[in-house]
């Protein structure tokens, strides 16, 4: 699970302020959705939570580790994608897995089996061989979120996942996170695409301005907003202006 | 013409960020002082060498007044500029033509290839004019001083000042696009610019060798003779490397005559048909060799299920060294500005020696080294001198986190500890160091004949010579890493952490001649001392690097 408490980050000595005092507990056996407009701190949260960001003030824990204090246990525990897929684009296929492996130190019989059990749901396998750069963006995208899993981490942590990405793969994505969550692991992504949100999540948070404006199940926000109202315009309403609204 | 200039000014603006100051600059006025602070900086570095420059120069005036020749330092002043434009310009121009991280955006513009080449030229050559100051600016300002030289003097060379990098920038950009318009056919574009990038810089090396084989023996007696006795064949075969300069040379020797007008006229205009030319050059080639060159071909080879053997488990600091090595060494800015000058410097340093053509009987002149009773003293502090002067100039380690740019961010999230990151960090620039270490020592060893406990001893002494150089220049890094860019040259090129870990290694390596050469003449001692002096400085870099160099990785933000 993910808690987030207190978390403040801002820039040009606190003129900007990027995420402002935001709680969040992610549990255990869920998908969250994080939504939010461009520029809302999305990105800096996600950075903060996997170590990338240092916070100003509040603490982060991934299952039980702080990022702070116990850094590399806390990295161990999760799986990060990131919104950029372009990494590392003069190693081949093959040695960018090999080195996510490695830092996660997956013994090879292990990567072996999730590589080609990954590979294969991907459908990356002929192009392993291949250098980065030859891949397409979605390609990248695929190798960056199979390089994510190969330790099986309890928490996966995505920084809109689905950009680029066929339908094809979108669809065994989502399958994935579906998987995760039902076998007890935490699934966090952000994203823009509220249908994907409104399908896949079971709770989701909306980030505006560095607040969370709203927090709660997916079927309370709906609720909450009169049943016939789509997200989009739930999440039009809450981002258009500073209301506040917490039903969690 | 007029998007010729639009484009000259987007690529000014962008390569010297000034968008990018003035956005910071808005929340915090303070970050303008930040380039001044930086060109300070510079100049406060700079200044001793400077001052000796000008000192040299001032002499050589006085002495060489009395005969007519005071001229000579303008001569050398604008021969040494041209030279260095010239290989730098190498550097510099497949940098900007070929390797610049926006060309594919470009080549989406309805714009001719002469525009966008000119406007790169013109590019490089504001970075030429900055490579110019330190160097001509001095010869000029001194002989225009001492000689109380006329208004047409101070135009010919203000004139002359912006006009020199055009004949040498020409010819090393005619040279690019030609061998860059062949190696774009290969499938292995990376590779082939690499090799492409190589294969310019001996072209350039040739054609030096040839130029000097042809030309008189300069040290010959009888023609020393007669350079002195006439005057302007000095300017002559001075200026055989680049013919122009010899009329710019005459102009400003001679500067309040009716000729020295005619020399400037046809300087000026043998400078702009070069670059006429250049470009006419560039119009036939540059979108050939540009075209696709971002592009990777997939291999035909399709991996079916036999994948298994690409996968291998390494310990995590070999895994993370060899992500290093990797891509320093298939980044073609990173190969060409970080480890090519490793293996370029010793061959650039050699082939003087190896051009000496033995003289009827009787040894070469470093063959009477050998004699020398303090000769092993010297050939230790010398190799060590190479040695340290490579290592502060390769830039690996003082660009080891500016090169990561963007995705820094990687190495904030893997589960890998500061201490190991550094450690591969600092590793990848010794493992490249040893390798020019040993070209160096292979080289001395055949030239000087050494037997192999003293080749045993030089490497020693080399090897704990460099390691500081090494930690210097990945503190410089660690502490000021420039990861905002948006073309990789910016990280390598464009980047004060190599110039200033340069400077440290210059300074480092002043103090360890200076107390060799003033107290120590034994050889035991001056070994002892070497490694002592090395050795105490890469200890100490080493336990900061551990200790506060890993608080500021932690500090660092993705």
């Amino acid at each position: 699970m993910i808690e987030v408490r207190q978390v403040s980050k801002s820039y040009n000595r606190g003129a900007v302020k990027a995420v402002d005092q935001v709680t969040l507990s992610v549990k255990a056996g869920e998908i969250f959705g994080f939504l939010g407009p461009n520029g809302a701190g999305k990105t800096t949260l996600i950075k903060m939570i996997t170590g990338i960001l240092n916070p100003d003030a509040g603490s982060i824990k991934i299952n039980g580790q702080d990022i702070q204090l116990n850094p590399i246990k806390a990295r161990m525990q999760f799986g990060f994608v990131p919104d950029d897929p372009n990494l590392f684009l003069r190693l081949s296929g093959a040695e960018y897995l090999n080195f996510m492996a490695d830092m996660y130190q997956v013994p090879r019989k292990i990567r072996l089996e999730r590589i080609s059990m990954l590979l294969e749901r991907f459908d990356l396998v002929e192009a392993i061989g291949d250098s980065l750069q030859s891949y397409s963006h979605g390609m990248r995208q695929k190798i960056v979120v199979i390089g994510a899993l190969l330790h099986n981490p309890p928490v996966w942590i995505l920084d809109e996942p689905m950009t680029g990405l066929d339908p094809r793969s979108s669809f065994a994505l989502k399958e994935m996170m579906r998987e995760q969550a039902d076998s007890g692991k935490t699934v966090f992504f952000s994203t823009h695409v509220l249908e994907v949100a409104e399908k896949v999540c079971d709770r989701v948070a909306i980030i505006n301005q560095g607040k969370v404006v709203f927090c709660g199940l997916m079927e309370e926000i709906l609720t909450h907003f009169q049943a016939n109202q789509s997200l989009e315009k739930i999440f039009l309403e809450l981002t258009g202006n500073e209301k506040i609204s917490n039903v969690s | 013409m007029k998007k010729y200039l639009t484009l000259v000014k987007v690529l000014l603006i962008n390569s010297f960020g000034f968008s990018v100051l003035r956005t910071k600059a808005r929340h915090n006025p303070l970050e303008y002082l930040k380039p001044l602070a930086v060109g300070a900086l510079m100049v406060i570095a700079f200044a001793p060498v400077i001052f000796l420059y000008v000192d040299i120069l001032n002499r050589g005036y006085d002495l060489l007044a009395p005969i007519g020749l005071q001229w000579t330092i303008l001569t050398l002043g604008l021969v040494l500029v041209s030279t260095i434009i010239f290989y730098f310009g190498i550097f510099y121009v497949i940098n900007a033509f070929y390797y610049s991280g926006n060309n594919e955006f470009i080549l989406a513009l309805p714009v001719q290839a002469w525009q966008v080449l000119g406007a790169r030229f013109t590019q490089v050559l504001f970075y030429e004019y900055l490579t110019e100051l330190p160097l001509l600016a001095p010869p000029l300002l001194v002989f225009g001083l001492k000689s109380n030289a006329s208004i047409l003097y101070w135009i010919y060379a203000l004139l002359g000042y912006l006009l020199v990098p055009l004949v040498p920038l020409a010819l090393a950009s005619v040279m690019a696009l030609v061998v860059m318009r062949f190696t774009n056919l290969a499938r292995r574009k990376d590779l082939f610019r690499i090799l492409g990038g190589v294969l310019v810089i001996f072209l350039a090396v040739g054609l030096q060798v040839v130029m000097q084989k042809s030309g008189p023996n300069v040290m010959d007696a009888a023609y020393l003779q007669d350079l002195l006795t006439h005057p302007d064949s000095l300017i002559h075969v001075l200026s055989r490397y680049f013919p122009s300069i010899r009329w710019l040379a005459l102009a400003l020797a001679y500067s309040s005559t009716l000729g020295a007008g005619l020399n400037f006229l046809a300087f000026s205009a043998f400078s702009i048909i070069a670059v006429g030319l250049c470009w006419l050059v560039g119009e036939k080639l540059y979108y050939r060799g540009l075209v696709g060159s971002g592009e990777v071909t997939r291999r035909k080879r399709k991996y079916t299920g036999a994948y298994s053997r690409l996968l291998k488990a390494s310990p995590v600091l070999l895994a993370y060294l060899q992500k290093e090595i990797r891509l320093l060494l298939r980044t073609p800015t990173y190969f060409m500005n970080c480890v090519l000058s490793i293996f370029l410097i010793p061959i650039f340093l050699f082939i003087p020696f190896f051009l000496q053509t033995r003289s009827e009987a009787g040894p070469l002149p470093w063959e009477a080294l050998g004699q020398n009773p303090h000769f092993t003293i010297i050939l230790l502090a010398v190799l060590s001198g190479i040695a340290i002067f490579l290592a502060g100039s390769n830039s690996i380690t003082s660009t080891s986190l500016s090169r990561e740019g963007k995705h820094f961010f990687v190495s904030k999230f893997i589960p890998l500890p500061y201490r190991k990151q550094i450690q591969a960090k600092l590793l990848s620039g010794l493992i490249f160091g040893v390798l020019g270490n040993l070209l160096i020592l292979s080289v001395a060893a055949f030239l000087l004949k050494l037997n192999l406990s003293l080749i045993g001893l030089c490497f020693i002494v080399m090897l704990v010579a460099i390691i500081p150089m090494q930690e210097v220049g990945l503190l410089i890094d660690l502490y000021h890493p420039k990861l905002d860019w948006d073309q990789e040259q910016k990280a390598v090129k464009q980047n004060l952490n190599s110039i200033l870990a340069l400077l440290l290694a210059v300074l480092l390596a002043a103090g360890l001649f200076f107390i060799l050469i003033k107290w120590i003449h034994s050889l035991i001692l001056a070994v002892l001392f070497m490694l002592a002096y090395n050795g105490i400085f890469a200890l100490g870099f080493y336990l900061v690097l551990m200790t506060k160099g890993i608080a500021q990785y932690r500090r660092l933000e993705g």
